[in-house]
């Protein structure tokens, strides 16, 4: 018995042996500064790409992966498939990836925190890493290229969407109810923070309730329903709804409250990624705006920065991708790239 | 049969109430529940906007969803299938097939949800019911079974409908929401189901005692998989009502309805075990938890920590529907 867990002790000790000098092999650091290192100048053809993106059941990463996956592999490069929707499982497709030594991870950041350790991992390995979408922890902002969303943008747009709708109402000031991604994540407090500026600009218009819908629908409607309850219909004159799939329910509890939406005095409602469901609600009159963040013209811009990066042309160590607000107005120039998912 | 069918076969149906001498531990636990539900009242009364009708008509429209899929859950617990691991997925894929055929118009549509509804949890009951499969292990399975195929057919995209027809369902005829009026028919139609039909009181027997009932001859597999089938027609229902209201449906649309669903049975005191509960303990759950929620919306407490309260009920209720039953059988 003893015998056997010395065994056992020996051969974890020669594992862990073998697992240091593979990755102490890597060597130096990549990334950091102000450009992106340079991919060589061979270009894409036959490069491996480990892609920890968003799952295929995510309407948006479905159509994201699409796209990405079509272009790059377009250009000759070889795409391995590792993406999920699963936080726990991103990390260990990740460690997988690592271990794949392919020439650059591609991840989307389910869980920030998490993948802290994995990135660290990975600059150990020398094996470049590019996020996309969402930023990554500040701890290793310098260890990653990234291309992302504009989430303040985003937040600004919104606030832009709601004062504008309410001053076309000829209200001068308005309660304003905010139902955000998850709380904890980047995309919801740099979207706050740039709606909370922008409205900082026009104090009568204040926001008084934030409350957590956890990019959930379902959850969204429920919390709206709740929330007019609280304030009434005369308490709430503009409502956010971070995505426009947590948008539509609100306008659905707002209805069924007895409030009226949208038109000459009721509630203002606005988005703020697009999707189509989205796009039909405004062009019904019901949803006030939303913003892009569409997935196709982020994965355009994400396969481009590898192209660039492969083809030597050191791309910047991060590119946001520009966004932009979407209302009845310009609706006809957003309506397609919006309604991709 | 007939003389074993004319009643359930519940404990606190064949012992009549005042003649049983209450144990220590059932006065200890209707002390708890008298001072919990005094606690509730009190802390709703003190919350400013608590005691509105709009705030209540608020309440019981954010029960009405998760009620009407616990209701369907409720069948399979007491018939002592546990829980379906699998009402999440199911919902999801009957609200997008609701909204998805939308061009046919909102009855047809209703119709074809109803029978996907049913045709995809009844089949997981007949499994159940005929060949004893462990429905936990199953529900894990098909639920991932679920996902995957409308994730492969819909090509992860979120559908829209087609038509306008489902809008109707969010009508407020009375000021009150569809669903809730649908919540509380259900719910007495489930009732009575349960307790005045021959079907209902060998749904008990056989949550009470799987072996027994096999031995004395009832029809297990049969009754079982007509649960599971009536479950499909109400997490069908459910479906339909939250692909109406949120406009869209993806593979996330059921969210976390699993788990509310079965918080809302547990909370309403029926037991995991199976052999007792009722439609209406499932709805007062329901709205308890919702209530719950509310008051602490109202006084501005985190969506987190109303998630974390949510579960503390029905830790309690489980603790105290536990200790019940060992009182009873003590």
């Amino acid at each position: 018995m003893i015998s056997a867990h010395v065994t056992h002790l020996k051969l974890a000790g020669a594992a862990a042996a073998v697992a240091l000098l593979a990755t102490g092999c890597g060597g130096g650091s990549s990334g950091g500064g102000t450009s992106a290192p340079s991919g060589g100048a061979g270009g894409i053809q036959g490069k491996t790409i480990d892609f920890v993106g968003y799952g295929k059941d995510n309407p948006w990463g479905a159509y994201f992966n699409g796209v990405f996956v079509k272009k790059l592999e377009a250009e000759g490069a070889k795409i391995r498939d590792l993406t999920t929707m699963d936080p726990g499982t991103a990390v260990s497709n990740f460690n997988q990836a690592i271990a794949n030594r392919p020439d650059l991870i591609v991840a989307a950041l389910l869980d920030t925190s998490s993948m802290v350790v994995p990135i660290k991992k990975a600059k150990q390995a020398n094996i470049p890493v590019l996020v996309f979408d969402g930023r990554p922890d500040p701890s290793t902002d310098g260890d990653v290229m990234q291309v992302l969303s504009d989430s303040e943008a985003l937040g600004t747009a919104a606030a832009q969407n709601l004062v504008e709708g309410m001053k076309a109402q000829g209200k001068t000031s308005g309660n304003i109810i905010a139902i955000t991604g998850t709380k904890s994540g980047f995309a919801s407090q740099d979207r706050m923070k740039g709606f909370e500026a922008e409205l900082a600009k026009t104090p009568a218009y204040k926001v008084v309730d934030v409350q957590d819908g956890n990019w959930d629908p379902t959850l969204s409607g429920r919390i709206a329903t709740q929330l007019f309850a609280k304030y009434g219909c005369a308490g709430i004159q503009g409502a956010y709804g971070m995505a426009d799939y947590q948008a539509l329910p609100i306008i659905a509890a707002a209805k069924q409250a007895g409030c009226e939406v949208a038109g000459k005095a009721g509630v203002i409602v606005t988005g703020s990624n697009c999707f189509k469901a989205g796009i039909d609600a405004i062009k019904a009159g019901t949803l006030y705006g939303t913003a892009t963040e569409d997935p196709g013209t982020i994965a355009e811009q994400t396969a481009d920065y590898v192209i660039r990066y492969f083809g030597g042309q050191k791309p910047p160590a991060k590119e946001l991708v520009k966004e932009e607000r979407v209302t009845k107005e310009n609706l006809a120039q957003f309506a397609e790239q919006c309604s991709k998912a | 049969m007939n003389n074993l069918l004319s009643a359930p076969a519940r404990p606190e149906a064949s012992v009549p109430e005042p003649a049983r001498r209450r144990s220590r531990t059932e006065v200890v636990v209707t002390v708890i529940v008298v001072l919990a539900v005094l606690a509730a009242i009190v802390a709703g009364l003190s919350t400013h906007r608590f005691a509105t009708i709009a705030n209540a008509k608020a309440i019981i429209t954010s029960a009405s969803l998760v009620g009407i899929a616990a209701l369907g859950l409720t069948l399979i617990t007491i018939g002592g299938s546990a829980v379906s691991l699998a009402i999440s997925p199911s919902v999801a894929a009957v609200g997008m097939i609701f909204l998805s055929a939308q061009s046919l118009g909102l009855v047809p549509a209703l119709v074809l949800a109803l029978a996907c509804g049913i045709l995809i949890t009844g089949l997981q009951g007949a499994v159940v019911g005929y060949a004893a499969a462990n429905p936990v292990l199953l529900t894990i399975a098909t639920s991932f079974a679920i996902a995957g195929l409308a994730t492969g057919i819909s090509g992860g995209e979120t559908v829209s409908p087609t038509g306008t027809g489902y809008d109707r369902l969010n009508a407020t005829p009375g000021g009150v929401a569809l669903s809730v009026y649908a919540l509380v028919v259900l719910a007495l139609i489930l009732e009575w189901t349960l307790r005045r039909t021959a079907f209902g009181r060998t749904l008990y027997l056989i949550g009470e005692n799987r072996r027994a009932a096999w031995a004395a001859g009832l029809p297990v597999g049969r009754t079982t998989a007509v649960a599971w089938f009536a479950a499909g027609a109400l997490f069908a229902v459910t479906a339909a009502f939250t692909a109406a209201f949120n406009t869209s449906a993806n593979v996330n649309l059921g969210g976390t309805l699993t788990f509310d669903a079965i918080a809302a049975v547990l909370a309403g005191g029926t037991p995991i075990s199976g052999g007792r509960g009722s439609a209406l303990r499932t709805l007062a759950g329901a709205v308890l938890i919702a209530a719950v929620s509310d008051i602490l919306l109202l006084r501005g407490y985190s969506t987190g920590v109303q998630i974390m309260v949510k579960g503390l009920i029905v830790l309690l209720v489980v603790i105290l529907v536990h200790l019940r039953a060992k009182g009873r059988n003590a």
